[in-house]
């Protein structure tokens, strides 16, 4: 094991403890996971609503939800910073779907897809699961995987999907159809 | 895969868990994941195989919302003490004035009422009427009406009119406590069968409130109520 292989642990582990203490009604706990956690879950709003103000707004909403939730966390089944990024990134999404956010940049976002995503490497190198959905991902045909990155990072819906990728709305949906299928055949492949 | 689902609700499961649907497909897969634990459980599978590549976001310079945060969380604090409970306690007697207007309008029944004194019933089993109605009113179109009985563990409750929405309406009862308790979530088109848990039988009585409001499907039954409900009603034997 690696030196940042040890501090990605002891940092879930951290997260994972503070997380516990939230639940049990510990406001300060929470404040440390805001310290530890806010530059990723803002990355995650601002990407998602492309709009500074909302993603401020949003933010707010997520950690009043983690407040809420806290309890439903399970280290078990998932790690932390995936179960708070799977938050933001849900609550990103459904404000996206109630005010329409400007899709404005979205195309041009695209083009630098896969650049500013970081090495997946560095982040789940500890736990080999979670880095199997990345290796398989990679192995789908070109455009299921940039249909499926598009919508899981971009927070792009079917309708706009189509429109960024040029293509009739029914092609997208199978594309993301067959390369979910693919994908969930790809991780069951033991 | 879960092998009830068809294959067209399977996709919509794993659509919906990626995020990528809106409007009424949208709209659609919400409601499968209230009525239908099949697929629901299908979603979680899906969010659990999808939510690692989250840790592939980039980091972003956040702003100073701690702040923000706090004051968010001790306002909730302080209105779940006592503003909650008293906007509650009004919907439960605002309630009690609507049901008197709307007594005539019963649309369930007439059950013939049972008295059975062998029946198997609860230790209130004088309050536990075999067959009660409600019928649940709200500001604009809101109605639902609801039958409990004559098996006293369950609740229909049929929705006729309930405002479009990504939420989920959620059902609550509300003894002469004011503490609204949760039954559950319901499908907002269509009538839901609601299995009452043997703790909250005693409070689906005659007297008690029923009323909805919306919230996340997520995390459901909650412990209480986050919105204001969009119907209540009064529970009335027949």
């Amino acid at each position: 094991m690696t030196k940042s292989d040890d501090a990605a642990t002891a940092r879930r582990d951290e997260l994972s403890a503070l997380l516990g203490r939230v639940a049990q009604g510990d406001r300060r706990a929470l404040a440390l996971v805001y310290e530890m956690t806010s530059a990723k879950l803002f990355g995650v709003c601002l990407r998602i609503s492309r709009d500074r103000d909302a993603a401020e707004d949003i933010l707010q909403d997520i950690y009043v939800k983690v407040w809420r939730r806290a309890d439903h966390f399970n280290c078990d089944r998932a790690s932390p910073i995936t179960w708070l990024c799977a938050i933001a990134r849900n609550t990103s999404i459904d404000w996206v779907r109630k005010h329409g956010a400007s899709r404005l940049g979205l195309i041009e976002a695209t083009e630098r897809l896969g650049m500013d995503i970081c090495s997946p490497l560095e982040v789940v190198m500890a736990d080999a699961n979670r880095a199997k959905i990345f290796d398989c991902l990679e192995a789908l045909p070109a455009n299921q995987r940039r249909a499926i990155q598009l919508a899981f990072y971009e927070g792009t819906s079917h309708s706009e999907l189509a429109e960024i990728m040029q293509v009739p709305l029914g092609t997208t949906k199978s594309w993301i159809r067959r390369g979910l299928n693919r994908l969930r055949g790809c991780l069951q492949d033991e | 895969m879960n092998s009830k689902l068809t294959p067209e609700l399977a996709a919509l499961a794993a659509e919906l868990a990626l995020g990528i649907l809106e409007g009424e497909e949208l709209a659609a897969a919400l409601r499968h994941t209230i009525v239908n634990p099949e697929f629901s459980a299908e979603v979680q599978e899906w969010r659990e195989r999808l939510d690692p590549l989250g840790e592939g976001f980039a980091d972003a310079l956040p702003p100073d919302s701690w702040g923000a945060i706090n004051a968010r969380l001790d306002a909730e604090a302080a209105a779940n003490a006592i503003g909650r409970l008293r906007f509650w306690r009004g919907a439960a007697m605002v309630a009690g004035v609507a049901a008197a207007g709307l007594a005539g309008i019963i649309l369930f029944g007439p059950t013939v009422m049972m008295n059975d004194a062998a029946r198997s019933v609860p230790q209130q089993a004088t309050a536990v009427l075999p067959v009660a109605v409600a019928q649940l009113a709200g500001t604009k179109e809101t109605l639902l009406v609801a039958r409990i009985g004559p098996e006293p563990e369950y609740l229909d409750i049929r929705a006729i009119d309930l405002p479009k929405t990504p939420l989920a309406p959620e059902l609550w009862v509300i003894p002469s406590d004011g503490v609204p308790r949760s039954l559950g979530l319901i499908t907002p088109d269509g009538t839901t069968k609601v299995r009452l848990p043997e703790s909250l039988q005693p409070f689906v009585v005659d007297g008690s409130v029923l009323a909805v409001s919306l919230e996340e499907a997520e995390g459901a039954p909650h412990a209480a109520p986050s919105r204001a409900p969009i119907a209540t009603g009064r529970i009335s034997s027949i």
